[in-house]
């Protein structure tokens, strides 16, 4: 009972909904088993892959004798090989992903909804529907240090200790999240689909690096950054005291005086991770935790769905 | 700056009242947790420069409305001369109004004179202020005060119009001086309005050191001058200098100097007519005009051999000044020139009649009879024009006809009797001891007045010979009169006391060879005593020639007023308006006096050193320019404060926030997956 309470943030609607698509790497996968995802190693797969010349020491069983027949010369018939799929799932959670601020009647979701619950919806259905086909699921919480690191296994137990896990995250602390993706880097041994949740409240250059190291490392790199509407609006009237969630010092401040400033500096930050996003070539996804997190990841595996060869 | 509504401005206070929001605002906040914090703090850096600014400028925007508004309802008036006497209301106002005839120079474009511009502006002035409970009127033509029952009425008063008189203004603010202290007035305004003529104000005067010691030991009054100082416009101004009507048989003919005095300095030559009018008969004379105006000298009008009298006018086409483009005179017969000498001396008796008996014109019919002083009785003192007295003072009776004699306008002259006979004390003047020279000396003159009275320069400019007057016995003289010449030991040979009519002259010496050479030498002798009778025989006249002023006329009752027909004056302003009157067979012409036509000014500087020391302030007007010496200002403090507040709104303004970005857009942005 206690187990089915800390999933309670998985929707089954969602789920029903989604069962019906699958998690596509954008990259070849280096698995241990059969999977659905292509390989950069050749197998045994019904999928045609390519010819190459014949040389010695090739298995003669796999010579094309028909392309011989056609061009009196020796080719070997490669097939792809599929295997399975490696999800690290990188949860932030510092103390800025606790962040929920009352929505106004005209947004969606729920109104409580923290950036970490929905950060917690994301992950967990993800994890869901990779389990579902098969694939590893792992989970990497990022305080200022790990906070919580569950390596990639295939098992439905596993799925369980993944999804308990993320029912009982919290958020708190200052973010180490930058040095968490460095490390998850370097710790993956293979190549890996790599999920990052954060709302990335660091600085530009330092998301650039952390992208461009794990993709140094052949992972295949998606990203949900999260955003509250009101940290992007800053519409307030009265002079406001604002506590910093990561333990810094609070801030009194007028939003009439320095909205502008603040406006600008926002949008000063979303023009360099643009650039960021462009540069380092992540899946990423700008997504306001208002919006239904069943449409924002429908639209994340749709858009993972490899096109068909004609 | 002064202010309508005083009391408002107690609540100028309340423009620290955005600024006291505003601080109650900040401490009223709220608290949230905030997580984007790396934002705020950029923000904070960045809004310490140009941001706080703005908001600074949007607090003092409201700070301005605020003080614009509390202004606009304390309804101020303009005027910076006004904000040195402070916000309290006066407790009286006086106004010294200027009736000169100078005053009346127009602006000819506005149709308004000095006079009416000074009025309107004044009385538009105190009526939006607060004048206080008295409001005074003392006017330089009357020189009496008058309390006036609001601002409004100055313009229409009988007592703020126009006069040919000229203006005393040392006695004006004595006649003020006298109110504020007789009323222990508190706080005093005194309005002065004048084009400040030398005549007018007589800047050099020792009466200024009293009035301004006077003023300074009050509290509280305050001294406005409203001045004309620009140049004087083109004007030109006529005077009859001399008339003289002669007989010849059964024709007569007026002789008449005319001068035309022009003030508007330019040098251009140009011919001017003159138009005459005598018995209702008009003439034309035209006359070359230069640089300082034109001189008709010996003009003659024929006139009918049997008016005896009469009067007539000399005028000028219109110009700046109205009231200077006509002069009217009067003539009559000329009277017979009659001198007594009363002399127990024979011999000095014959002295004087010898200089009385030749006289200045062989037309003029003249009589000198020479008595002794026991036959004072059989004097005609109605036809005496000169009484030449040369015997101890006399007293009683003789005493009183000699004191009315003078007051009637003629000259009376005294002598020193001789050795022994001192006699009594006569228009507050005795006689003293004889002092004689010594055998090898005689006394000479050290001083003599040659610019005005009968030891006057002659025409041509030069002195009359004075000083070969040699003296070898002289008698001392006690009296409070004003010395026309001084011996070298200050002793006065010459001295006139004052009268409010006539003259009075006491000669130290006697003209006889033993005692002077006065007899001897002639011509100062003679010239004196000529000019003793002239002067006594225009008291004689039927018809006579004086300046406006209010006691120009004595009975003024048995006046009436002949000339202008069109402007009958008031029994009160008789005599203050040019014109002509007559009581039975007397004729009197009433013009402007010499110095109103003169367009000298005194220099602002000297006028502003006679209230040195006392709280004065001079404004400076143009002629014809009414407007508004003070107005209300709310209308430009109500702008003000909407220019400010539409300041605000502006600075308030979000910027660029409105303009949606794409980049703070949330719609799911395109990874790279595509």
């Amino acid at each position: 009972m206690a187990l089915q309470l800390r999933r309670d943030y998985l929707n089954q609607q969602v789920l029903e909904r989604l069962s019906t698509l699958q998690l596509h790497a954008r990259l070849p996968m280096i698995g241990n088993v059969s999977g659905k995802h292509r390989s950069p190693i050749r197998g045994s797969s019904l999928e045609f892959a390519e010819y190459r010349k014949y040389v010695p020491g090739d298995d003669t069983r796999r010579l094309d004798w028909r392309a011989y027949a056609r061009n009196d010369r020796y080719y070997i018939k490669e097939f792809e090989a599929d295997t399975n799929l490696r999800m690290c799932l990188i949860v932030d959670t510092s103390g800025s992903m606790g962040f929920a601020h009352t929505p106004s009647a005209a947004t969606e979701g729920d109104p409580d909804m923290s950036k970490l619950d929905y950060a917690r919806r994301i992950a967990g259905t993800l994890a869901y529907i990779a389990a579902l086909q098969g694939d590893a699921v792992g989970l990497y919480c990022a305080g200022e240090t790990f906070h919580k690191e569950i390596p990639p296994k295939r098992s439905a137990t596993h799925l369980g200790t993944v999804l308990d896990e993320l029912g009982a995250i919290e958020a708190s602390g200052e973010t180490g999240l930058a040095d968490v993706l460095h490390e998850t880097a370097e710790r993956v041994p293979q190549r890996a689909l790599i999920v990052v949740i954060s709302d990335l409240f660091i600085e530009p250059a330092t998301v650039r690096n952390c992208f461009e190291h794990l993709r140094f490392r052949k992972h295949d790199v998606a990203v949900f950054h999260l955003m509250e509407q009101s940290e992007l609006d800053f519409e307030f009237d009265r002079p406001i005291r604002f506590v910093d969630m990561e333990g810094g010092e609070p801030i009194l401040a007028d939003p009439t005086v320095i909205g502008v400033q603040y406006r600008r500096a926002m949008e000063t930050y979303l023009e360099s991770m643009n650039e960021v996003i462009r540069d380092t070539e992540v899946d990423y996804h700008r997504t306001c935790i208002h919006e239904n997190y069943g449409d924002v990841l429908a639209r994340f595996l749709l858009g993972r769905t490899p096109k068909k060869r004609k | 700056m002064s202010f309508l509504q005083p009391l408002v401005l107690i609540a100028l206070p309340l423009m620290a009242l955005p600024v006291l929001i505003h601080l109650i605002n900040q401490q009223r906040h709220r608290t949230i947790p905030w997580a984007a914090m790396m934002f705020l703090m950029s923000a904070k850096r960045m809004s310490k420069g140009m941001a706080r600014l703005r908001h600074l400028l949007i607090l003092l925007m409201r700070v301005l409305a605020v003080g614009a508004l509390i202004f606009a309802v304390s309804r101020p008036l303009s005027g910076g001369w006004l904000g040195s006497v402070g916000l309290s209301k006066p407790d009286a106002t006086l106004i010294l109004l200027d009736r000169s005839a100078s005053m009346e120079m127009q602006d000819l474009q506005a149709g308004e004179s000095k006079r009416s511009t000074a009025l309107k502006r004044l009385a538009e002035l105190l009526a939006q202020g607060d004048y206080g409970t008295h409001l005074i009127l003392i006017d330089s033509a009357s020189g009496q005060m008058q309390e006036v029952d609001s601002p409004k009425a100055l313009l229409n008063l009988p007592v703020t119009s126009a006069t040919a008189t000229s203006a005393n203004i040392p006695a004006m603010l004595e006649t003020a001086l006298a109110y504020l202290k007789a009323n222990e007035s508190g706080r005093t305004e005194i309005w002065i309005c004048s084009d400040l003529k030398e005549n007018d104000w007589d800047v050099h005067s020792g009466r200024w050191n009293a009035i301004r010691q006077a003023f300074a030991e009050l509290q509280g009054v305050h001294h406005f001058l409203l001045a004309y100082t620009d140049p004087p416009s083109s004007n030109l101004s006529v005077r009859v200098e001399n008339v003289q009507r002669w007989q010849r048989g059964s024709t007569a003919e007026l002789v008449l100097d005319v001068m035309v005095r022009r003030t508007d300095g330019s040098t251009g030559v140009q011919q001017l007519p003159i138009e005459f009018e005598v018995n209702n008969v008009r003439s034309v004379v035209e006359v070359e005009l230069d640089a300082l105006g034109a001189s008709l000298q010996g003009h003659r009008i024929p006139v009918d051999g049997k008016l005896n009298a009469g009067w007539g006018a000399v005028s000028l086409p219109g110009d700046a000044n109205p009231l200077d483009n006509k002069f009217f005179f009067v003539f009559s017969e000329p009277p017979v020139r009659q001198a007594v000498i009363v002399s127990d001396d024979t011999k000095v008796g014959e002295a004087f009649r010898r200089a009385l008996a030749i006289p200045m014109d062989n037309r003029l019919k003249h009589r000198v009879d020479v008595i002794p002083a026991n036959r004072v009785a059989e004097i005609d003192w109605e036809s005496t024009a000169l009484l030449v007295w040369q015997a101890a003072l006399p007293r009683g009776l003789v005493a009183e006809q000699i004191s009315h004699f003078v007051n009637s306008g003629r000259v009376a002259m005294f002598f020193p009797p001789g050795p022994g006979a001192a006699g009594e004390q006569l228009f507050d003047s005795q006689w003293g001891t004889w002092h004689s020279s010594g055998s090898d000396t005689v006394s000479k003159l050290a001083w003599w007045r040659g610019d005005a009275d009968i030891l006057a320069h002659v025409e041509s400019g030069d002195a009359l010979p004075l000083n070969e007057l040699r003296t070898y016995r002289y008698r001392a003289l006690e009296s409070p009169g004003t010395p026309l010449a001084r011996f070298d030991d200050d002793a006065p040979l010459l001295t006139r006391v004052v009268t409010d009519h006539g003259a009075v002259y006491f000669c130290s010496t006697l003209p006889t060879a033993q005692f002077s050479s006065l007899e001897r030498d002639g011509v100062v002798f003679y010239v004196m005593l000529q000019r003793a009778l002239t002067e006594g025989s225009l008291a004689l006249a039927v018809a006579s020639q004086r300046d406006a002023g209010i006691n120009v006329l004595a009975d003024r009752e048995e006046w009436t007023s002949v000339a202008p027909e069109e402007d009958t004056a008031s029994l009160s302003e008789i005599g203050l308006h040019a014109g002509v009157y007559q009581e039975e067979t007397h004729w009197v012409a009433v013009n402007r006096s010499q110095a109103e036509d003169r367009a000298t000014t005194s220099s602002v500087d000297a006028v502003d050193a006679l209230f040195d020391g006392l709280s004065y302030r001079r404004i400076d007007v143009d002629v014809g320019d009414t407007s508004a010496l003070a107005s209300e200002l709310w209308r430009i403090f109500l702008i003000a404060m909407a220019l400010a507040l539409i300041l605000e709104a502006a600075l308030s303004l979000p910027s660029k926030k409105t303009e949606s970005s794409p980049l703070m857009d949330l719609a799911p942005a395109d990874g790279t997956a595509d």
